[in-house]
């Protein structure tokens, strides 16, 4: 049983780096990050330069007079892991599009189908590799502040957090999107659908101005980025992680669904 | 080691599109098989329900008595399937491909690998193993096809139009590598070229508009002269299918 | 899929990202509405075209698989969500914060226990999802919401807060309100320790009260220069003080709810009744936080603290080896960082949490005013560090240079005493009343200026906590883990830019460009 999962997954794996697509938006991420990282690594600078030439001023006591709240934690990682999360919103459809709908398009999920896998073991395979890929990536992204991080002298831990909630936010988004492009036989329309549907949950606050303010409530607790919030400010919290947990699990139950409905069609 | 096919009153509707109309039919342990007709008379979707890939609307097909539609997985085990315009995965070499589908099989460590060079050797892709599928020929890609559903030693072989495409050379190379399975395993052979049939079937079924219109063996082939006279005397018309030869 | 949602689609996500992308400027625009109505428009149309055209899983066996597949989606929807909401009531969090920045102190355990305990109306911490640092805060205030059964979160976007409340909110920097009842409490940056204050303050029945003697030169209480102590007066009605000043050439007799005194340096002599006065305050077990600065020669120093058992000596801390970690290099700005690890005004500083004191007066002992007194030093400057007894020379900058002859010793610029005075309590180890004073050798580490700085406002508060006896608050700082140095400079900044935006990516384009030569070929 795992061995064919295995398998499957190692099949995956390597379609999906045989293909330029992957490079592709590995490379747009990773520069994303970088350029977005970076841009807040200067900004940060020239506001320690601002309270610094303050503290000059008023006599030099740099490290006293920059407010405690100004640190590389709030200054830096809080709101690039904020733009961290829109750029997998960005990348990851690209990559999810194909996984199944390629596989309708070509036919060679006839060839799966009836080898002997079961359709459960389908879904977790192309499910499990693809968050593979977005831990990939995040590794990837994750070179330039883990630096920052070493080099401050500052302790992984609150940079573990952070990661933790890109690789729960990114596998919820690749989930809905391989959802998607399970029950499609065309990449476009599993883009459109793996765009549009989590970009819709995002956060609902497009909603909430016209409906009463207890739907509101309600919409914002299911939205995605209510429950991703915690983790850039070095909180992993049960509650979170079983929200994205549970979207992953749902988007493989509805890859499965989509299969044994090919399978009834 | 082959298997029997039965098939009873299978039906497969599309909305109102009837595919496959209350068909029945049974196959003997190490016959090869042929299912001729048209295009859309239904001999693929037969195929995909024999192999598990779609549900009958109505009526159920067994391998060695295993209901396909209650146990797919275990008729899954028993059958290798080739289907038509075979459908690889072209970044995959040959060899990685078999590697991959032996594994979905089940197969692992040493049997696996003798498994992929026995149906190397018999499918003659030695001088390809190392090519990546995408830029093989077709002749090349249909062996691939055979060769991964020969690797488990299924009992039962179902290909789907092996031919098409290949040149008379690989069409008769072809014919001769399924012909080699007689007796050793059961052969369902669907295809819409008559010669084909008559040249390597014990038995040819004649599929139109989804209900078996007639059924024929290769004592009855040779005295009625030819497939195609054989079923103008029985179905009143000739089939229409490719008797190219 | 036919085009008709698939367009709506589109128009729905061309809606939702204009909304994003302008939100800011007017919220919802024309453009935004008109693409997500006709969106769900396309998408209603499309869809009930594809309903009417779906041709339905004929046969027995197909309609059974189909709707199994559906029924476990379903039911794992209905899972996934009972999962969900059950697990916002679960309260397991790991805190990677390099100071546990979101859990709560044990004073503030201890104190929610205390108030659990107590009858009366819950507190209500009313949260302002709108503001600026709601996101942060949000976790502490969570934090709260678990910990006290008597602390209640209350959104006020959802529930319209009480109108104490709402007569307090200023801005989007107004994060969280504490009420109870109609009684609510601004409380300023939203940290644990304000909202501990800000509980303490809505908790108690009585205000602790702090007088600041003045009329001889201390520092102004109301000032807001960078020299004065309205940031310190304003701590510490933060914290549940009510803050007064005393004016000692008129007082005759000191206030009876004096809880603490605080003498801010007095730079002219004392009267000789005022001393009477503080004499007799702390014989009654009265409490005096005292400060001082090099070259000051009142008689509060020389003759009232000496009695008390505080020799302040002529002289300024000079230690160079502090100067490296400030921009401003002079020998005279100690970084303190001995403490006395069991003494309750120091216990909770150590190496780690320094205290920034710009120049200093050392203060050593004398004789205890009775055998059962205690006295002792509490803060050290290093071991580096000597006492220029030129105060004038060394204050202008002379002299600084360590003598070869200097002794190795730490020189103290802090001290407490206690002082039991009359009978023991029977039953217990204490006396009826206990009189204590901390001295401090600087102002200035309080000012305006270094308030903030380091863990000054730790020492401060500590000290005014113990004197206040309120030892169970003490240490509930403002977990402020502040790398404030930049991790990297400029040119590493870049350099690194340069590698991991540009040659990684680049590297991952360029076996991209491998992979799809590859395909092709």
């Amino acid at each position: 049983m795992i061995h064919r999962v295995l398998a499957l997954a190692r099949k995956e794996l390597r379609q999906l780096f045989a293909s330029p697509i992957a490079y592709v938006v590995g490379t747009a991420y990773v520069a994303l990050t970088g350029i977005y990282f970076f841009q807040h690594l200067v900004s940060y600078n020239q506001l320690l330069f601002v309270y610094q030439s303050e503290g000059l001023t008023g006599g030099g006591f740099d490290q006293g007079t920059v407010p405690s709240q100004i640190n590389v934690l709030n200054e830096v990682f809080v709101p690039a892991a904020d733009d961290f999360g829109l750029f997998l919103l960005v990348v990851l459809p690209l990559v999810t599009m194909r996984v199944f709908a390629e596989e309708r398009a070509n036919g060679t999920d006839e060839l799966l189908l009836t080898s002997g896998l079961r359709p459960w073991e389908i879904a977790l395979a192309k499910h499990g590799v693809t968050y593979l890929f977005v831990l990939g990536l995040l590794a990837a992204s994750a070179i330039y502040p883990a630096v920052v991080v070493a080099r401050a002298g500052l302790g992984f831990e609150h940079l573990f957090a952070l990661y933790v909630g890109q690789l729960c936010y990114g596998c919820a988004i690749a989930s809905i999107g391989l959802a998607c492009s399970s029950f499609t036989s065309s990449q476009i329309v599993a883009a459109v659908l793996g765009y549009s549907i989590p970009f819709v949950l995002l956060d609902f606050a497009w909603l909430t101005n016209t409906v009463s303010e207890e739907v509101a409530g309600r919409l914002k607790e299911i939205a995605l980025l209510s429950h991703y919030g915690s983790f850039p400010r070095g909180v992993i919290e049960l509650a979170e992680v079983t929200y994205f947990a549970g979207i992953a699990f749902l988007g493989w139950l509805a890859s499965l669904t989509s299969l044994e409905l090919g399978r009834a069609r | 080691m082959s298997a029997r096919i039965e098939a009873q009153g299978v039906s497969k509707r599309f909305g109102s599109v009837v595919a496959l109309d209350e068909f029945s039919l049974d196959v003997a342990p190490g016959e090869i098989f042929g299912l001729i007709g048209p295009n859309g008379a239904g001999k693929t979707t037969f195929i995909r329900i024999l192999t598990g890939y779609w549900l009958a609307t109505e009526g159920d097909v067994r391998v060695d008595g295993v209901s396909v539609t209650r146990e797919r997985f275990r008729v899954q085990a028993r059958l290798g399937y080739a289907c038509e315009q075979p459908k690889l995965y072209a970044d995959h070499t040959v060899d990685q491909f078999l590697r991959f589908m032996g594994e979905v099989r089940g197969l692992g460590g040493t049997r696996l690998r003798q498994a992929v060079g026995l149906s190397v050797e018999r499918m003659g892709l030695e001088s390809v193993r190392k090519r990546r599928i995408g830029v093989l020929s077709k002749g090349f890609r249909q062996r691939v096809a055979l060769a991964q559903a020969l690797l488990h030693d299924p009992a039962l072989l179902v290909v789907d139009e092996p031919t098409v495409g290949l040149d008379p050379a690989q069409q008769i190379e072809l014919r001769r590598i399924i012909a080699g399975f007689r007796g050793t395993h059961t052969v369902l052979l669907c295809t819409h070229q008559l010669h084909e049939a008559e040249s390597i079937c014990d038995r040819v079924a004649l599929l139109d508009r989804g209900k078996l219109a007639a059924l024929a063996t290769a004592d009855e082939i040779r005295q009625g002269g030819s497939l195609e006279a054989l079923f103008l005397a029985r179905v009143g018309r000739a089939p229409e299918v490719a008797v190219s030869k | 899929m036919t085009f008709l949602p698939a367009a709506g689609l589109v128009m729905i996500l061309v809606g939702v990202a204009s909304y994003y992308a302008t939100r800011s400027l007017h919220g919802m625009s024309a453009f935004s509405v008109a693409n997500l109505a006709l969106g769900v428009a396309l998408i209603l149309i499309g869809g009930v075209a594809q309903v009417r055209a779906f041709r339905g899983f004929s046969g027995a066996a197909p309609r059974r698989v189909a709707l199994r597949a559906l029924a476990i989606l379903f039911a794992g929807f209905l899972a996934v969500i009972s999962l969900v909401v059950a697990s916002q009531s679960w309260t397991a969090r790991l805190d990677l914060t390099a100071d546990e920045l979101y859990t709560l102190s044990d004073q503030t355990r201890a104190l929610c226990a205390e108030l659990a305990a107590q009858p009366g109306a819950p507190i209500e911490l009313v949260f302002f999802e709108d503001a600026l640092l709601a996101k942060d805060v949000r976790l502490l205030v969570d934090a709260y919401a678990d910990a006290c059964p008597q602390v209640l979160v209350r959104d006020a976007s959802r529930n319209e807060p009480p109108p104490g409340a709402r007569e307090l909110y200023t801005t989007t920097a107004t994060t969280v309100i504490a009420c109870r009842g109609d009684v609510c409490d601004p409380l300023g940056y939203p940290s644990e320790r304000n909202i501990t204050g800000a509980i303490v303050r809505l908790a108690s029945a009585r205000v602790p009260r702090v007088y600041f003697l003045i009329g001889h030169g201390e520092i102004d209480l109301a000032s807001q220069a960078d020299g004065g102590y309205s940031g310190l007066a304003g701590l510490l009605r933060d914290q549940g003080f009510d803050v007064r000043a005393l004016v000692g050439p008129a007082t005759a007799e000191l206030p009876t709810d004096a809880d603490v005194l605080i003498a801010a340096a007095p730079e002219r002599d004392l009267l000789p009744e005022e001393l009477a006065l503080l004499d007799r305050y702390l014989e009654g077990g009265g409490r005096l936080l005292a400060l001082s600065e090099p070259g000051l020669r009142s008689n509060f120093y020389s003759e009232f603290l000496l009695r008390w058992g505080f020799n302040l000596e002529d002289g300024v801390v000079v230690d160079d080896s502090s100067s490296p970690l400030l921009e401003d290099p002079s020998p005279l700005n100690l970084l303190v960082h001995l403490f006395a690890p069991y003494n309750p005004v120091t216990r909770t500083l150590s190496r780690r949490t320094m205290v920034l004191m710009p120049t200093t007066r050392p203060v050593g002992l004398a004789r205890k005013p009775a055998p059962d007194d205690r006295l002792e030093r509490v803060a050290f400057a290093s071991a580096r560090a000597f006492i220029a007894r030129e105060t004038a020379m060394a204050l202008a900058g002379r002299g600084l240079d360590r003598p070869v002859d200097a002794p190795e010793t730490e020189p103290p610029v802090a001290a407490t005493g206690s002082y039991p005075r009359g009978d023991v309590v029977p039953g217990t180890e204490t006396t009826e009343r206990e009189a204590r004073v901390v001295v401090i050798g600087d102002r200035d580490f309080a000012s305006n200026r270094l308030l903030d700085a380091l863990y000054n406002r730790d020492l401060l508060l500590n000290a005014v906590r113990w004197l206040a006896s309120d030892e169970a608050r003490i240490a509930l700082t403002d977990k402020a883990w502040t790398p404030n140095q930049d991790p990297l400079t400029l040119q590493q900044t870049v350099a690194y830019f340069y590698f991991l935006a540009f040659a990684l990516p680049e590297t991952l384009l360029l076996l991209g460009i491998y992979a799809w030569w590859r395909k092709q070929a």
